[in-house]
């Protein structure tokens, strides 16, 4: 059996996850989303991450990204070093990718501010 | 000198929302920001989760505001940008800035004002933080700006006291950025940031929380090396025999905001002692009539949709204020005498001719309302706003609230003269977490002289 | 003075461990002892004003090692060679106004500290009153020199364009029947110790001048020669203002080892090259006994006593308008006042200091302890007064005598030195008094050897950059558009712009350190502690010094502010390219 807070909204319930015969059992969960988010975070737990990009550009030297999708939770690591790779050399904005399908995860990794374009 | 409807001090989300519906009103408009980029602390705020509840998407600061300020710029409303407002006064009604930018001393005049100047983080001389002064002692907030803004890192190995959100937030990403946190420490026995933060930033990381845990004291002459922390007890003091040294090279502090009210006090605006923000009727109007508050100088929200809802409400009553102000006649000042403020009003002539008296409301019809302040108990943290304008019947109002603790099963009741007129079932009432409700006025039929009261009920058992 | 019942008197108090002689004009008291208190108390019972010898303490802490002076890493020979006139060691207010009172002459003036900036130590933590000198009796140096001092405040701080308030000082009394002793000391001060304006004040003018004070006063004693001014900001303009006239400051630069030959300093060592100065000037706080000892003229000890300070919003500033205090009955052991309020000259309210003996001549942490001592005392001063509204605190440490007096004069042994040491509280008030005398010593030294010329240049007034938010509109109006980055204000608290911080980079005592600039322009001194400004001033500091910003410091040696760039870490593959 597993604890877990329920992150889905602002309630936080308490829940208890359990595999009974390849079920996974959840209680604790006040809606069908908790469920569905213990179960998940069970099986393939995902997340979003936010990070900065190098540009080079002095009055921005980084700019904000995040994935566009979440990905695994276990491959944020392994994202975060293509994030630090990345060098932005043209003017770009929110939105616009500057790496596509990081890694093979199906997750852009894209620019989240048009900072760049306000000069 | 140039002369506006509506003046918005602030270009966070809290300004640039009252800014667009005060112009959806059709007033004219100024916003003042002090900063060279319009977007407040979302600048900085570049991890996800801001959004959800307006635009149903979990978006980054930046891309949050930058959807205001999109709409800013497409309703062509005029904004100074790097510029400081150094002094207010209110005179025949109109409120009279000066404000210094790149091009010299500016003056401006409006018939309403918005302030929406945000809030500041708590510093770790205000937590009674001892010891050396070195280097490597900062705010999350200040971390957050050399990481996310400057690209450069303060910390190598480091320890967070306080768990607030910015705190969480920044566990995440010193960690993201290759720092090694070696742990939260909260002098409070339960977190102050949301759970989705702790689980997220956190668990995540494996970084520890240490709850009813502080710092007492900082080491090192240049660069930090060490802080001191200790448990503590039910009265938050440390515990002798718990104390420890843990070595680290930066000490990040996210124990608090406080809201910005530097502006509304050299104007004599009242504010309330709980939420740090002004005492504000329900269309957040301050005690100083034309005055309106929003955003995380009225009080800290948790949300950022929640700053915006009140920037909106502000910024839309303003807005009214301004057209309605040119037919009201001349009426005493209500300005809290006696509280102390020396740098209060400056008044030329006899009074101020848009003050109102004691009792009356922000309506703006002209009709002669009811103010009836909202009482709170020990249940609750403060309810915002602190004071009803009853009487005009039929009106929506925005409250938010915070639970003074955890109530895993509770009821939030309005009473008035010790009837209820509303209550609320809540699970799982949190104090980090804020509750919004908005309701029609006509609830609260109320007299003058007639108590308001608020509070939060434990169901038996829980 | 009587040896034997000394060593008796010590001998009932500590056995054997504590023996007192008189040796090379000198009270010498060795042995070792446990408490470093019992080394303080058995020096102080030795001390014999009437002799004209000092006590000079040989007693050992058991069991520690003493704290060794904290010297700057930096090894160079910049200073290699040089041959000064007159070489000032210590940037304290005591050495600054002295370099600034030479440079009146034609003279090589250098000065010396081994601190990054000017004022770190005991000028750059003390509570900036200007004393009036109304606790002091005839007699003492400390005496003659703060009536002085104090008299010169007006004119020195208009010439170096610094603020001073001459706010008055109110010493409360909540007991009538003290009244007739109380009165019996303000006519002896008036007319005997010569502070001319000092009087008595009525309960009911008191609570009209300052209202907040504590209703129970009766009555008050009244300094209306008191005053304030920023400690640091004085000492700066002052070093500034000898820089312009002439004289040359090094900083981080620790005085090693002398070479002293038939009572002569040859040279001094640093770690930025060996000097051979024709006199040195004893200015260094804390370090006189050692600076005076690597002399060959150690005839005095310092024992250091800590003090902490805090510093309150400014929105608490009209709680006190002067400087207040309560005067109670309980006996006063600890060689001051007990600490007041002080309404500072940036209108913050500063609330201390304690005293506390202390071994360690550089130990600056503070202590929760002194602070809530010093309130509540405090309270009783001014009701209203809440730790709520401190925004900062700092200690410093008082460089005391045992006789608790200057030392001003020349060596006893060694001719070519003069000694400005001992220097406590009023010595921020006696500064400018006391650099006369000592310039006065320093040139007919140097005048045995050939004839001192005056300097021609000489010009007392400070060239000060402009503090834009005490200007009328107008005024600051004008600067902005002559220079539009006094227009972009970078620290909100304190409404500080970018042309003040810029102003204070191109000063003449440059400091591109986060304090060097809070310290002349305030950046970081407001409520916010720094907490919005400091990302943008490392940023400035950086551009103007043309250096990453990993490279600004805080302060001195070691405290830079950044670690690293945030992707710098990895170094994984090529940078991906969009």
């Amino acid at each position: 059996m597993k604890e877990l807070t329920c992150i889905v909204c602002p309630n936080g319930c308490r829940l208890e996850v359990e595999e009974k015969d390849g079920e996974w059992i959840v209680s604790g969960n006040q809606c069908k989303r908790g469920e569905q988010f213990a179960i998940e975070e069970m099986t393939h737990p995902m997340r979003t991450i936010c990070s900065t990009v190098r540009t080079v550009f002095p009055e921005a030297p980084v700019l904000p990204v995040r994935v566009s999708v979440e990905i695994p939770k276990e491959r944020i690591f392994d994202v975060m070093q293509e994030i630090n790779k990345v060098m932005v050399r043209e003017i770009c904005g929110t939105g616009d990718p500057v790496i596509k399908n990081v890694l093979g995860l199906g997750a852009d990794v894209i620019v989240t501010s048009s900072i760049l374009k306000e000069e | 000198m140039k002369e506006y409807d509506v003046i918005i001090i602030g270009g966070g989300p809290a300004g640039l929302a009252a800014a667009i519906s005060a112009d959806k009103q059709g007033a004219k408009v100024l916003l003042i920001e002090r900063e060279a980029r319009l977007g407040g602390i979302l600048k900085q705020c570049i991890h996800d989760g801001f959004g959800l509840v307006r635009f149903g998407e979990k978006l980054s600061g930046p891309e949050y505001v930058e959807r205001f300020i999109h709409e800013f710029r497409e309703r062509k409303i005029e904004s100074e940008l790097l510029t400081f407002v150094t002094e207010m006064k209110k005179a025949d009604g109109s409120f009279m800035l000066t404000a210094v930018n790149r091009q010299g001393v500016q003056e401006y005049m409006a018939k309403a004002l918005v302030l929406a100047t945000g809030c500041r983080e708590r510093t770790a001389k205000q937590v009674q933080i001892h010891g050396t002064r070195p280097a490597g002692v900062m705010t999350a907030g200040t971390a957050q700006h050399f990481v996310n803004l400057q690209g450069k890192m303060p910390a190598g190995r480091c320890v967070i006291l306080g768990s607030g959100d910015i705190g969480l937030i920044m566990a995440r990403r010193l960690t993201l950025e290759g720092a090694r946190v070696l742990g939260v420490y909260e002098v409070k026995p339960e977190p102050s940031g949301l759970t989705r933060n702790i689980v997220q930033c956190l668990d995540d990381y494996q970084i520890p929380l240490h709850l009813s845990h502080t710092v007492t004291r900082v080491f090192g002459e240049g660069q930090l090396t060490a802080v001191e922390v200790a448990e503590v007890d039910e009265h938050m003091r440390p515990i002798e025999s718990t104390k420890k040294k843990v070595a680290c090279d930066s000490l990040i502090l996210s124990v608090g905001l406080i809201p910005e009210n530097e502006m509304a006090e050299k104007l004599g605006i009242r504010l309330d002692g709980h939420t740090k923000g002004p005492f504000c009727d329900n269309h957040f109007m301050t005690e100083i009539t034309g005055t309106f508050s929003c955003g995380n100088a009225l009080h800290v929200n948790d949300l950022v949709d929640y700053v915006s809802e009140s920037g909106e409400l502000a910024g839309a009553a303003a807005a009214k204020y301004a057209f309605d102000a040119v037919g009201v006649g001349s009426e005493a000042r209500i300005k809290s005498e006696g509280n102390g403020s020396e740098t209060g009003l400056k008044v030329e002539g006899n009074g101020d001719k848009f003050g109102k008296k004691a009792g009356e409301c922000s309506g703006g019809s002209g009709r002669k309302n009811a103010e009836l302040e909202i009482e709170v108990n020990s249940s609750l943290q403060y309810i915002v706003p602190q004071k009803l304008c009853l009487g005009s019947g039929e009106e929506m109002a925005v409250f938010y609230f915070r639970s003074r603790e955890s109530v895993a099963k509770g009821t939030f009741v309005f009473t008035v003269d010790g009837k209820e007129v509303f209550t609320k079932k809540y699970r799982n009432l949190k104090p980090p977490e804020m509750e919004r409700l908005e309701l029609n006025l006509s609830l609260f039929q109320a007299a003058p002289g007639s108590r308001i009261e608020a509070a939060v009920r434990k169901e038996a058992g829980a | 003075m009587n040896v034997k019942s000394l060593q008796k008197k010590l001998g009932r108090r500590y056995g054997s461990a504590v023996s007192v002689r008189v040796a090379e004009g000198c009270i010498v008291v060795s042995g070792h002892l446990k408490r470093w208190e019992d080394i303080v108390t058995a020096c102080s019972m030795c001390v014999d004003k009437k002799s004209g010898m000092h006590v000079v303490n040989d007693i050992l802490l058991e069991g520690e090692k003493p704290a060794s002076v904290r010297l700057p890493s930096l090894q160079d020979h910049a200073l290699e060679g040089s041959r000064p006139d007159v070489l000032i060691i210590g940037g304290g207010i005591s050495g600054v106004s002295i370099a600034r009172e030479l440079s009146k002459w034609k003279l090589d003036i250098l000065l010396v500290d081994k601190e990054a900036d000017l004022a770190v130590q005991a000028s750059g933590r003390n509570d900036g009153e200007v004393h009036p000198g109304v606790d002091l009796n005839k007699g003492s140096l400390k005496q003659h020199y703060v009536l002085l001092g104090n008299k010169m405040y007006d004119r020195v701080c208009e010439e170096l364009s610094v603020p001073f308030e001459r706010c008055g000082q109110y010493v409360g009394f909540t007991d009538w029947w003290m009244y007739p002793a109380v009165w019996a000391y303000a006519w002896q001060r008036k007319h005997i110790c010569k502070v001319t304006d000092t009087r008595m004040m009525s309960r009911k003018e008191l609570a009209k001048r300052e209202p907040n004070l504590n209703p129970a006063f009766k009555f008050a004693m009244f300094n209306p020669s008191a005053g304030c001014v920023c400690p640091y900001g004085l000492t700066i303009a002052y070093g500034e203002n000898a820089v312009e006239n002439g004289a040359r400051i090094s900083l981080n630069t620790g005085v090693l080892e002398m070479e002293v030959k038939e009572g002569k300093i040859c040279s001094v060592q640093t770690n930025r090259g060996t000097i051979y100065p024709r006199i040195v000037i004893n200015a260094a706080g804390v370090f006189a006994e050692d600076i005076a000892r690597m002399a060959g003229d150690r005839f005095y000890s310092i024992h250091p006593r800590r003090g902490t300070n805090s510093i309150l919003d400014k929105k608490a500033g009209p709680l006190v308008m002067g400087i207040a205090s309560i005067k109670t009955l309980k006996k006063n052991t600890s060689h001051t006042k007990g600490g007041g309020i002080l309404h500072t000259v940036h209108d913050n309210l500063l609330v201390g200091p304690n005293a506390v003996e202390t071994p360690e001549k550089e130990n600056y942490a503070t202590h929760r302890s002194s602070i809530d001592a010093v309130f509540a005392k405090q309270k009783m001063t001014a009701e209203a007064l809440s730790e709520r509204d401190i925004i900062t605190y700092f200690t410093g440490v008082r460089a005391a005598t045992y006789e608790e007096d200057f030392i001003v004069e020349k060596g006893r042994k060694t001719r070519n030195l003069i000694h400005c040491g001992g220097i406590q509280s009023p010595g921020l008030t006696t500064a400018p008094a006391v650099a006369l005398d000592i310039e006065k010593m320093a040139v007919e030294e140097l005048k045995k050897e050939g004839a001192v010329e005056p300097n021609p240049a000489f010009n007392p007034v400070r060239k000060a950059p402009p503090v834009l938010n005490r200007l009328s509109n107008e005024e600051r109006n004008r600067l902005i558009r002559e220079n539009p980055d006094y227009g972009e204000i970078v620290c909100r608290c304190e409404e500080i712009s970018r042309g003040e911080i810029l102003d204070a980079l191109k000063s003449p005592i440059c400091v591109p350190t986060i304090d060097g600039i809070k310290k002349r322009v305030r950046p970081g001194m407001g409520r916010c502690q720094g907490g919005f400004c400091m990302p943008l001033v490392t940023k400035i500091i950086s551009e103007f010094l043309e250096i990453p910003e990993e490279q600004v410091r805080k302060a001195g040696e070691g405290t830079e502010i950044l670690l690293r760039d945030t992707k710098e870490i990895r170094k994984t593959g090529e940078a991906a390219e969009i």
